[in-house]
């Protein structure tokens, strides 16, 4: 994951816009640390502090949920992590240790981005799958069990994702 | 048995979960499988503090958890930059099995 | 004790075999990848319901965002953490274990 190194002022129209989408940000975090009970003598500044600090550290990036995506989004995920704590933790308690490991590697419809960091770190809580390598849209997957249909799972979860970030699929 | 004694019963479970994994600590073979056991600590710690929050009716120990969540994954990624990727060429090269 | 304390008991009941499976696991497995599978998936959904109970336990808002937040943490650590310590692992070029 490479960014560009490009200096947005706060006074451009497009940074103003970043600084005040992290401000609201903080200032809901601090809400909710302190539970809605205030301590805004503290939290004003910290906030303040933190979109600066925030700022410095990394440069605003075009990075959109679609709030639909997202609503669809969280029970597919909710879902298959669920399915894929069952299923290895299945394999970890049964005597016979039912599992056949297997390196496969995967290239990556969705385009270069967020989006694929994203897949990226999603796929690690669905069934049997964990992304050890990402290289420019290639994606190296170590499966626990190489007999899964990883293929179709896959190309499901790109589009969910693809779907989430409002972002086309490239295809083949 | 009582509510607190409940979730406190619970949380002495997953610490004894948590020394479980501890072996593989002793084990290795390598400094990231020992990194793991840290890491399940992280998760499990989060899990006890949250418990024992609950049994005390202390929420301040939610925060104690949050902080701990916090911790767990600054940790991980320093260990990765730091520690693993510097060090451990020399544990590569003699570590065979 | 009231209906949603009973429910949200089951829920943190469902999490105990999740965070053993963990740990048994991390044991178990035969490679460094394979024990990242363990860690990731089992403990991260064995956490997932003890919070899920807790949050139907409390019905407060204000409790229910700060339960999120320390899942999510989790979550976005516990994710990122094994892809970095895998990536790591297989640039070292440790082969993984395979059945044969």
């Amino acid at each position: 994951m490479r960014r560009g190194k490009r200096e947005i002022s706060i006074f451009s129209g497009k940074g103003l816009y970043g600084a005040l989408v992290r401000l609201v940000a903080f200032s809901l975090l601090w809400a909710v640390l302190t539970q809605g009970g205030g301590g805004w003598i503290i939290g004003v500044p910290a906030v303040v502090l933190a979109t600066f600090l925030s700022l410095g550290l990394h440069a605003p990036i075009s990075w959109r949920w679609r709030p639909m995506g997202v609503l669809r989004f969280i029970p597919y995920f909710l879902w298959q992590s669920l399915r894929g704590g069952i299923d290895v933790s299945r394999r970890a308690l049964h005597p016979k240790l039912p599992i056949d490991p297997a390196v496969v590697h995967h290239t990556l419809l969705l385009p270069p981005g967020p989006s694929q960091v994203f897949f990226a770190n999603t796929i690690n809580l669905l069934p049997g799958t964990l992304s050890a390598d990402l290289h420019e849209g290639h994606l190296t997957i170590h499966m626990l069990d190489a007999g899964l249909e990883y293929v179709m799972e896959l190309k499901r979860v790109e589009e969910r994702v693809a779907d989430l970030f409002g972002v086309e699929l490239k295809r083949r | 048995m009582t509510m607190s004694e409940f979730y406190f019963g619970y949380a002495l479970f997953l610490l004894l979960t948590v020394a479980i994994s501890l072996i593989r600590v002793l084990r290795g073979p390598t400094s990231g499988d020992r990194m793991l056991s840290a890491q399940l600590f992280g998760t499990s710690g989060v899990g006890i503090l949250l418990l024992l929050g609950r049994g005390m009716e202390m929420p301040a120990l939610w925060d104690v958890a949050l902080v701990f969540a916090l911790l767990a994954a600054v940790a991980a990624v320093a260990f990765v930059q730091r520690v693993w990727k510097s060090g451990e060429q020399k544990e590569a090269k003699s570590d065979a099995s | 004790m009231p209906l949603n304390e009973w429910i949200g008991l089951l829920f943190i009941l469902a999490a105990a075999p999740f965070f053993l499976a963990g740990s048994v696991g991390l044991l178990r497995f035969p490679d460094l990848y394979c024990r990242l599978h363990a860690l990731t998936k089992a403990d991260n959904i064995g956490l997932g319901l003890l919070i899920l109970g807790l949050m139907i336990q409390s019905l407060s808002l204000a409790d229910f965002l700060k339960l999120l937040l320390i899942w999510l943490l989790v979550l976005l650590a516990g994710s990122t953490a094994a892809h970095l310590v895998a990536r790591s692992a297989l640039r070292q070029g440790r082969k993984p274990w395979e059945r044969r």
